[in-house]
């Protein structure tokens, strides 16, 4: 008994020094740095500059009314979808529920290029309309927020649809039943009580979508929109001229942090966010459609489904084409550009995917135990441990690759560079963002093995140790397979944290997309997109059949 | 194996869920702890497998202290009320597992697989996982589990409570044959007082964290000390009253004043003052008594409940004050109607006296 306690110990506190050194520390260090000025001395004037600057205070306010105006339109079409799927027959409806979720695996910087491609000043779509109406101007579909807006709900409706689906699947059938018993139908039943009962579920996915929003830099920046947080801190800190500057996009980083906390708790004070209460899905009694409300469902969903897929449309095209300039459809095609970053230049998907695997490993180590000690221990700090773990997914990847710049700049002891000058801050970084996913995973499956299973094995002998991996690890292994393969492809779609630490010779994928586009190549970079989505299918379709549709568990 | 607790207590935050148990069971005893649900049974059980620490108290089993060691170490058997097989071991594995944790040879362990199965009728099961067994089947191989290391003490956690009534008493049956084949010390827990009654040796009812009364079955059925346990185990007219003196009957017999008029009771221990009284329905005639007389009550039929090997009449004798009556043969009854007044006559040596601890 005594060792063991000593070993739980040992891997408590292990488990504490990884996330205070990789997380806590870094943020705490941009804090430091919000309100210090450069001879480290105590100040508030950093946030007065940004309170005080228009420029900021416009950039704040589009940035929340970008967040707000994204969930809304993805809130629309997300639960639309996701009633549709769970609750009613149609033709095609596997397939839809299959191809609903793929938008969300478009890898961010790859979704808006696509988009260009089709939707652009020069693309299909305009070069066509000018064609046919002799317009003199090209529409303007994408330049500005609106089209963030556009880009960002075709890209994140599926979150909400996925936590949407989750939450009516656990919705006792009795409890609608017992509404229709006491005469509510039709829309009093939906507003009254169905709504409110999927309500937990929605929150955590509508949150998710709004802090994705407000912490992505690349796709306003592609659309050529600067005044936003995010955009402004990258712009800010990738600039190396003005120290002044530089620490105003430390003070944006961390008032990002601040505002994702904020939000998190109002979230958490509105619903719990992490809601297994009821882990039993229900059968549900699908209603077939009329012919001819089938006809519109599957008219509204091919619809929106080929809105959502024009930047792989758009990606692939640019990937094989060739002269792809004023003309709707490339005039040639090649596989060259795959050749370029596959055999000329192999470094980038090596190194992604080398990089996610160490990620995906650390995650393993760090946050199965974590799922344990959450679920099955009585170790005290269980609360925070939890709390750390919602805190990673609120916190914008934009201030966590700012905070690792800062804060393992220094010379590492026995070296004369920091940890910001070894590729292995990469898999780290990676590590701490996707950590949440297995840690979720994990712990729903957890939840889902009775306790009864492992004291069994107790009263016939088996130790801790020997219990968990006989009886707890063969019933859980899936589960933390799902979450493991998940933080695996988001890893390698992982864009904002990463940009900022890329080291010449260690680019990762997104690395690579960001530096083609900057250097005008934009096939080559559309070339690496579509191995990251292939890879992102490849993943999704292998989560689906291992777990359904059940990844809202894993999302929210 | 005797069991010993001495001054068990274990508290959960502000709740104390055991308070101050002392219990032994001898060797080769099937002892029951019997209570509603949230009474400390499962607490007290629990204890004793290991899950749980004492938060003061000694726990031996022989003469060894088991207080602090982990369940692992115990060397209990223990059958879990959902059975708790683990859904990715077949049958044989789930029987075997516990002998190859003690590094048993493979021959050893096919032998008392072997034997263990053919314990509990499941040879030919063996390559089964449990989610293709019944109920019954599923509650065997948990049983053959535990038994199959020969553990000093069997523990058993409400077994029968997710199994159909028919298949309960067939199981019930089962496990008592073993248990008094392998004379094992086994501790049951159950809220079912039948099968306390039927299966035990003695049983402990418990209430509150507390031992109320320890006894065999038949003294706790005919002799409960107290009102709890009067109510809790089987069915008892309970009815409130004071003691006036001796009863005419002599030898102990007391005379007490209740709502109902002076009745004539008998005690088990002394009871003076404020008491209740006790009496089973099947002890209660319906119609006026011969010479002896003992105790009769007036009352007006309220409702009649035809249970096939009994019929039941519910008397109203004053208003909100009911007592219930079994006619034990009704093939030969024919029932009164509802309203009908009756006479309802019972005799003393069945009246029991017993302080009242509501």
């Amino acid at each position: 008994m005594r060792s063991q306690g000593v070993g739980l110990a040992v891997g408590v506190g292990l488990i504490w020094a990884f996330l205070i050194l990789f997380l806590v520390y870094p943020l705490g260090r941009i804090f430091y740095d919000a309100v210090t000025d450069e001879a480290g001395r105590w100040t508030l004037a950093n946030f007065h500059t940004f309170f005080t600057d228009r420029f900021y205070l416009r950039s704040l306010w589009h940035s929340l009314i970008l967040g707000v105006a994204t969930v809304i339109t993805s809130s629309v079409l997300g639960i639309a979808v996701a009633f549709l799927l769970v609750r009613y027959d149609f033709v095609g409806r596997n397939l839809f529920s299959f191809l609903t979720m793929i938008p969300i695996i478009s890898p961010p910087l790859v979704g808006v290029l696509g988009f260009t491609f089709i939707l652009g000043r020069a693309g299909t779509v305009n070069v066509l309309l000018m064609e046919a109406f002799d317009m003199l101007r090209p529409v303007n579909f994408l330049y500005g927020i609106h089209g963030v807006v556009l880009v960002e709900t075709l890209h994140l409706f599926p979150m909400i649809t996925l936590n949407v689906v989750d939450a009516l699947g656990k919705v006792d059938p009795s409890l609608e039943e017992a509404a229709e018993s006491v005469g509510a139908r039709g829309w009093s039943k939906l507003w009254r009580v169905t709504l409110p009962l999927t309500t937990p579920g929605y929150v955590a996915g509508a949150l998710l979508v709004f802090i994705w929003t407000f912490s992505d830099f690349a796709t306003p920046l592609v659309l050529g929109v600067q005044d936003l947080l995010a955009p402004q801190a990258y712009l800010n800190i990738v600039q190396f001229v003005d120290r002044r500057i530089f620490r105003m996009g430390i003070v944006i980083s961390a008032l990002m942090v601040l505002l994702a906390i904020l939000f998190l708790l109002a979230a958490r004070h509105y619903v719990a966010i992490k809601d297994y209460s009821s882990l039993s899905y229900s059968r549900i009694a699908r209603r077939r459609l009329s012919p001819g409300r089938q006809l519109l469902v599957v008219t509204f969903l091919s619809a929106l489904l080929l809105l959502s897929f024009i930047p792989y449309i758009g990606v692939t095209l640019a990937s094989v084409g060739k002269g792809w300039a004023l003309t709707p459809l490339p005039v040639a095609y090649t596989l060259q550009y795959y050749e370029r970053v596959i055999v000329e230049t192999p470094k980038y998907v090596l190194n992604s995917f080398l990089y996610s695997g160490i990620a995906v490993v650390i995650c393993i180590l760090v946050g199965v135990p974590i799922a344990w000690l959450l679920g099955r221990s009585t170790v005290p700090g269980r609360g925070a441990l939890d709390a750390v773990n919602t805190l990673i997914l609120a916190v914008p990847g934009t201030a966590i690759g700012i905070a690792y710049i800062r804060a393992f700049h220094f010379d590492l002891p026995g070296f004369d560079r920091g940890l910001t000058s070894f590729w292995i801050i990469m898999p780290l970084v990676l590590a701490v963002r996707r950590l949440p996913y297995t840690v979720r995973g994990s712990f729903a499956s957890l939840l889902l093995v009775h306790r009864s299973l492992e004291e069994a094995a107790a009263s016939v002998g088996a130790s801790v140790a020997r219990t968990f991996r006989d009886v707890t690890l063969p019933l859980i292994w899936k589960g933390i397979l799902v979450g493991s393969l998940f933080s695996f492809m988001t890893s390698l779609q992982e864009a904002s944290a990463v940009l900022f630490l890329a080291l010449g010779g260690w680019e990762s994928i997104t690395n690579g997309i960001f530096a083609f586009y900057i250097a005008g190549s934009a096939n080559e970079a559309a070339a690496l997109g579509v191995i990251l989505i292939l890879v992102a299918a490849i993943s999704v379709a292998i989560i689906n059949r291992m777990a359904g549709t059940r990844m809202g568990g894993v999302f929210g | 194996m005797i069991v010993d607790i001495q001054g068990v207590v274990k508290r959960f935050g502000s709740v104390t869920a055991v308070s101050a148990v002392d219990l032994t069971v001898a060797d080769g005893e099937l002892f029951t702890l019997l209570g509603p649900s949230g009474c400390g049974k499962t607490t007290l059980l629990r204890l004793l497998a290991g899950f749980y620490q004492p938060d003061a108290g000694t726990i031996r089993f022989g003469d060894r202290v088991v207080n602090g060691l982990p369940p692992y170490e115990r060397r209990i058997g223990m059958v879990f009320q959902n059975y708790a097989l683990w859904p990715h071991m077949t049958v044989a594995d789930n029987i075997g597992y516990g002998l190859r944790l003690r590094r048993l040879s493979a021959e050893q362990v096919a032998e008392r697989l072997r034997e263990g199965l053919r314990k509990v009728n499941l040879v030919g099961f063996e390559a089964r996982y449990p989610g293709q067994l019944s109920g019954g089947q599923q509650q065997r191989v948990a049983l053959a589990r535990a038994l199959v290391l020969n553990p000093d003490i069997l523990l058993l956690d409400e077994p029968l409570s997710n199994l159909d009534a028919k298949i309960r008493i067939q199981v019930r049956a089962e496990i008592r044959r073993l248990q008094q084949q392998l004379r094992i010390t086994t501790i049951y827990v159950t809220h079912d007082q039948e099968e306390a009654l039927s299966l035990s040796d003695r049983v402990a009812v418990m209430r509150d964290g507390h031992v109320l009364q320890v006894g065999p079955p038949r003294e706790l059925y005919e002799r409960p000390r107290t009102r709890f346990v009067a109510d809790f185990v089987g069915t008892n007219n309970l009815v409130s009253g004071e003691v006036q003196g001796a009863g005419a009957g002599g030898g102990g017999e007391l005379l007490v004043r209740t709502a109902l008029g002076s009745l004539r009771a008998i005690a088990a221990g002394a009871v003076t003052g404020r008491c209740v009284l006790a009496v089973r329905p099947e002890n209660v005639a319906v119609g006026a008594a011969g010479a002896d007389g003992g105790n009769q009550v007036a009352g007006r039929v309220s409702l009649v409940s035809y249970l096939g090997n009994t019929l039941r009449y519910d008397v109203e004798t004053k208003p909100g004050l009911v007592l219930k009556a079994d006619i034990r043969d009704p093939w030969h009854h024919e029932p009164l109607p509802v309203g009908r007044p009756v006479t309802l006559s019972f005799p003393p040596s069945v009246t029991l006296a017993l302080s009242d601890d509501a």
